[in-house]
């Protein structure tokens, strides 16, 4: 185990962090506007490579 | 979903609109959660304290520099983190007020202060609030003479709420803090619903004490506060220790009795750190903030019957309305009885009305989106059309 894979553990819990704020000022229909499905979709995309790290470093 | 046992996950803002009129201010930033996940352990800001070992000179996290532009921020000398807006109430009223003697609150007060003078011995008295549910520096005045024919003295410390917590009202801090000052009466300016909110001078409204909530308005976990002063009075309220043990012979260095050594330790502090810096900008767009309120407020007024309690035009996004004539009559006869208003606001992503309210009731919109207070604006007038009520334009 490294500190990449606490590092990693954060970095994915921030960006559901992210994510959840997202939901906030949304609520209650969460309707995403343009801007909003971008950023949503990069968030999306860096939690999948945060896990995809994280099993690399947890599972190796 | 369950976050322990027997601990329902808390979904309320991320599933509804909150409108609750204490919790608008006090939602945490993104910032202030991920600040939770990393310090929530018990003394997790304690990692690196140094002589002199006190919480307000921890370099990091960098909670000495966040003191700094805490004060700064508020145009004062000195600043302290405290256990919620009471604790800053409690150690300056212990300060000042000795048993028997004569403070100055008024009719709006919040109980908190109340019982910070009652705990020191204080006897309560009222600047009373005029028939706009203001108060004002004339009725300060008048009250202070009054206590001065009545005590032979005047009041020993002054606790006035900028805004009030029953109408969100907006008071004339400043205009009363000059007849406080005529009188050498040092004044606490309560700002729970303003610091973190809209932007707070301490030295031009010219208080000698600048109290604020965490937890209620700079989106901060609770408890939280602050309580800053200015450099005459710091050295008062933040004196240091200067007790010594008869057996050890032991002292305690730089701690302050009021702050019974350090304050907010963790998650609250790092909390409110993570939120500052949102915090310092939001408050500069509070003009944004009313323009939403006003929306909602349009809609509320707009359904016959309804009226603000609150003063008029809005100087703040929390209010008191009565819809005694409105919503209060549709309960008269409906199903759900009183429920209704909040059964029909749920089912529109709303939440925050106590349950059962349908004659006076308070809300506060900050910290909406634009398409969320539009949100809010047209269910009120849905639930009103839905349930017979006219509706103008």
């Amino acid at each position: 185990m490294s500190k990449r894979a606490v590092d990693m553990t954060f970095q994915a819990i921030y960006t559901l962090t992210d994510l959840r704020a997202l939901l906030r000022e949304t609520a209650p229909t969460h309707e995403f506007d343009a801007k909003q499905r971008e950023q949503a979709q990069r968030l999306l995309e860096n939690l999948e490579r945060q896990v995809g790290s994280l099993k690399q470093e947890m599972l190796k | 979903m369950r976050c322990g046992q027997g601990i329902e996950a808390r979904q309320v803002d991320e599933l509804f609109i909150n409108i609750d009129p204490i919790q608008a201010g006090g939602r945490l930033t993104a910032d202030a959660m991920k600040a939770v996940v990393a310090y929530g352990d018990g003394y997790s800001v304690c990692d690196n304290c140094r002589k002199p070992n006190r919480l307000d000179y921890i370099a990091k996290p960098p909670i000495a520099e966040f003191h700094k532009d805490l004060a700064t921020w508020l145009n004062m000398d000195a600043v302290r983190t405290v256990p919620g807006a009471r604790r800053g109430f409690q150690a300056v009223a212990h300060t000042y007020v000795k048993k028997g003697d004569p403070v100055l609150l008024t009719s709006l007060s919040h109980y908190t202060e109340f019982l910070a003078v009652e705990e020191s011995g204080g006897i309560a008295r009222e600047i009373p609030a005029n028939g706009q549910k203001l108060v004002t520096p004339d009725a300060a005045a008048e009250k202070i003479e009054a206590v001065k024919k009545e005590f032979s003295r005047a009041p020993v410390l002054a606790f006035i709420d900028h805004v009030d917590y029953q109408y969100g009202n907006m008071h004339d801090v400043a205009g009363i803090a000059k007849v406080c000052r005529q009188y050498d009466v040092p004044i606490v300016y309560n700002g729970a619903y303003t610091v973190g909110i809209l932007p707070v001078d301490g030295k031009a409204m010219g208080v000698d004490f600048v109290v604020g909530s965490g937890h209620k308005s700079m989106a901060a976990p609770a408890p939280s506060g602050i309580l800053a002063a200015t450099a005459e009075r710091e050295k008062e309220v933040f004196r240091t220790t200067a007790i010594t043990g008869d057996v050890t012979n032991r002292t305690f260095g730089i701690k302050e009795p009021e702050m019974m050594g350090c304050t907010l330790m963790g998650v609250t502090l790092v909390g409110m750190m993570a939120s500052f810096p949102h915090v310092k900008e939001r408050t500069k767009h509070f003009d944004k903030e009313l323009a939403n309120h006003q929306l909602v407020m349009d809609a509320l007024l707009s359904i016959a019957g309804t009226t603000c309690l609150s003063e008029y035009p809005r100087k703040h996004t929390m209010t008191r309305i009565n819809t005694v004539e409105s919503f209060d009559r549709i309960a008269e006869t409906h199903k759900k009885r009183g429920y209704y208003l909040q059964s029909a606001l749920e089912e529109r992503g709303i939440t925050g009305v106590i349950p059962g309210a349908t004659k006076v009731w308070k809300f506060n919109t900050y910290g909406t989106t634009r398409k969320q207070a539009e949100h809010l604006a047209r269910s009120f007038v849905e639930i009103a059309r839905e349930n017979g009520l006219s509706v103008k334009g």
